[in-house]
């Protein structure tokens, strides 16, 4: 392969819900075909993460008890994690990942559990209720259309400078009330799909691969990955 | 018996023999209709029997097959729910249609459903639980693996003085203090190393600091001889350990458990977990490691989730499949056959099957890339799911063949190069398959589990 990129997969032992490590096994699929060596590394609790050795991160969602523990750990990480968002680094954040990148979500005992602040956005949760089932959304930029499967709890609110990765066709979305679902923020892309969400929609794989290519090799031309199709998988 | 039982029981009762006997059904109508006449009628119909509870994510099935067959060789008479009648209506109906005992007191091994343990704990003190495990089922109706223990527990605490005999290799079975008397089942018979987990596992966290677990020894998911680096919480002492494992096949397992040699007719490890526990409960019921020894080799019939079917000279297996752990499982247990095979892959993702198909992303299909499988079929509802799924694990275009319809997926099966083929399929994706395989004439109607 001619190309390499170090991919931080954040707390892939605890974090792992739906089959969220779907989206690391999609990234390895597509990268291949992009003439691409992934080298995936677990950064877990009591791991230090370092923005400078990684191009590419995923942070999947987890269970409510697994969370707790990392929402405390993952504020010795915030300072680098943060610098590796405002640096333009290609992040993937599902579900309770999508969370913890904000200011605080409550949890499953109606506690108010810090996340990291990197993005502006804020978790409530709902009483005795899930959003469950298929969801398509809209990227009203792009046209893009993504299908999932959402299963939280949670209800998050986007801040000032967050777009929503995109807006709700049929499905519950961010917080069921304003349509909107996920959070794009410079190369950051958050959402509550699992199914896992870059298997059913390979075109943001290819959105993360390309930035993550573009940001580490900036006078190598591109056009062919960019260029890479994707056929329908779902 | 008061009146009201009496009444109940007697409607219940006739309901049975009229579905029964004009429907051919039956298995939760007749406890329907009980449990609105007297809601506490399991009272009234258990106190007669001694009752064993078996509950866990995977396994409950076979593992109360088991239980039964190893307690037949002290115990003449045994009462048990047929599989799919784990829940309240259907334990009623168990109760119901059972002829009553002529002597002494009889024994009731019950499959009960995690969110149903508290229904029978109302009622009726078990005189033993077995827990098998607990991994991350379908979640979109079950919840995550402490949700579920906890609804186990919620039932438990009605019954303080109910044995609880449990996979020592889970952890999550150490992780709450309870006033029962426990014993303990896992396996013993490797020398300690120190390894963690897959990244991919449920359950790691150590329950008293939080740290993750390390492990002496692993057999799969988050199970083995766990110890937390950090505080020393460690594997619980273990009453029933299988002290070495020997010859694997898709179809046998050859093993010891406390220095006894055992054979059971069908393959993977988990199976393994199950006639562990199923020895556990006979010991715990003074049944002789020789008499469970026998009850194993005559049970043949008990696992009846890998049938054989012979479709015009092919060997198919078909194995159902329906959480993360469970697939692994399955597919290490195909990955010991020493013959070329060939795979099929059927997902549904109905209300039965879990309507959420991301847990097959959790399952190891890579594994099987070492196999050199010569066909692989994927089919059913969702077979766009499952076909990239493969694809991804690395399965080739040229041998990797898509056929959606169930009925072509049976012709396809007929032209694959290999004798031997399994079929892994979700539930109701199983149920269609057999329809189909019935209506050409491959096996009788029924659903054979």
């Amino acid at each position: 392969m001619t190309y390499e990129l170090n991919v931080a997969h954040l707390y892939g032992d605890l974090m792992n819900t739906y089959g969220d490590v779907g989206n690391i096994l999609a990234l390895n699929y597509y990268a291949k075909q992009m003439d691409v060596h992934l080298n995936v590394n677990v950064v877990s609790l009591e791991e230090d993460f370092k923005a400078a050795d990684y191009d590419l991160a995923f942070f999947g969602g987890g269970q409510d008890f697994e969370q707790t523990i990392v929402s405390q750990d993952i504020q010795t990480k915030k300072a680098e994690l943060t610098k590796f968002i405002e640096s333009d680094g290609p992040l993937l954040a599902i579900c309770g990942g999508f969370q913890l990148l904000g200011h605080y979500y409550i949890g499953a005992d109606g506690e108010k559990l810090p996340g990291i602040g990197a993005l502006d956005h804020y978790t409530l949760a709902q009483d005795h209720n899930r959003f469950i089932g298929n969801i398509v959304i809209k990227n009203q930029e792009t046209g893009e259309t993504y299908h999932g499967f959402e299963n939280h709890q949670g209800r998050t609110f986007l801040g000032d400078g967050e777009r929503p990765l995109g807006n709700v066709v049929s499905g519950k979305g961010n917080n069921g009330e304003d349509g909107t679902e996920g959070a794009i923020y410079k190369n950051v892309y958050c959402s509550y799909f699992h199914g896992p969400i870059l298997t059913r929609n390979g075109d943001i794989a290819k959105h993360l691969l390309v930035a993550a290519l573009q940001r580490k090799y900036p006078d190598a031309d591109f056009s062919q990955q960019k260029a890479l199709p994707i056929p329908a998988t779902f | 018996m008061s009146f009201r039982s009496g009444v109940a029981t007697f409607a219940g009762k006739s309901s049975y023999w009229f579905l029964h006997t004009f429907l051919h059904g039956g298995s939760s109508l007749p406890g329907k209709i009980t449990l609105k006449l007297d809601p506490n009628i399991l009272r009234t119909l258990g106190a007669k029997y001694d009752v064993i509870v078996i509950t866990g994510t995977n396994g409950k099935t076979l593992t109360t097959a088991l239980t039964v067959s190893v307690l037949h060789e002290k115990y003449p008479a045994i009462l048990t729910n047929p599989t799919g009648s784990n829940m309240e209506q259907g334990i009623v109906t168990t109760f119901l249609n059972a002829k009553n005992p002529k002597t002494g007191r009889p024994l009731a091994v019950l499959e009960v459903d995690e969110a149903n343990v508290i229904k029978v704990t109302q009622y009726i003190e078990p005189k033993a639980f077995v827990f098998t495990n607990i991994f991350r089922d379908q979640m979109d109706r079950y919840g995550e693996i402490y949700t579920t223990y906890q609804k186990i527990l919620d039932g438990v605490a009605l019954v303080p003085n109910a044995t609880i005999i449990a996979n020592g290799d889970s952890p999550i079975f150490h992780s709450k203090e309870l006033p029962n008397p426990i014993q303990y089942y896992g396996f013993d018979n490797e020398p300690d190393g120190d390894f963690k987990a897959r990244p991919n596992t449920d359950g790691v966290l150590c329950p008293n600091c939080e740290h993750i677990l390390h492990y002496h020894s692993l057999t799969y998911s988050n199970q083995g001889k766990y110890f937390c680096p950090n505080c020393g919480f460690s594997r619980p002492e273990l009453t029933y350990r299988l002290t070495k494992l020997g010859e694997q096949t898709p179809t046998s397992s050859k093993f010891e458990i406390d220095g006894h040699p055992f054979k059971i007719q069908v393959g993977g490890t988990y199976n393994i977990y199950n006639a562990l526990a199923a020895y556990a409960v006979g010991r715990f019921m003074g049944v002789d490691p020789e008499q469970i020894s026998d009850a194993f080799n005559a049970n043949q019939q008990v696992f009846g989730r890998q049938e054989v079917i012979d479709v015009d000279g092919k060997r198919v297996t078909i194995i159902l499949v329906k959480n993360p752990v469970g697939l692994d499982q399955v597919l290490h247990m195909i990955g010991t056959d020493t013959h070329p095979f060939s795979l099929v892959g059927l997902l549904n993702a109905n209300y039965a099957d879990g309507i959420d198909t991301s847990w097959i992303w959790d399952g190891d299909f890579e594994q099987l890339t070492n196999r050199d499988i010569p066909a692989v079929i994927t089919g059913g509802e969702r077979y766009k799911d499952i076909t990239f799924r493969l694809k991804v694990a690395g399965i080739p275009d040229d041998k990797h063949i898509v056929e959606p319809d169930l009925e072509k997926v049976v012709d396809r099966i007929k032209e694959v190069p290999t004798e031997r083929v399994y079929v892994l399929a979700t539930y109701t994706a199983m149920l269609q398959l057999r329809k189909i395989l019935a209506t050409k004439g491959y096996i009788k109607e029924g659903l054979g589990v």
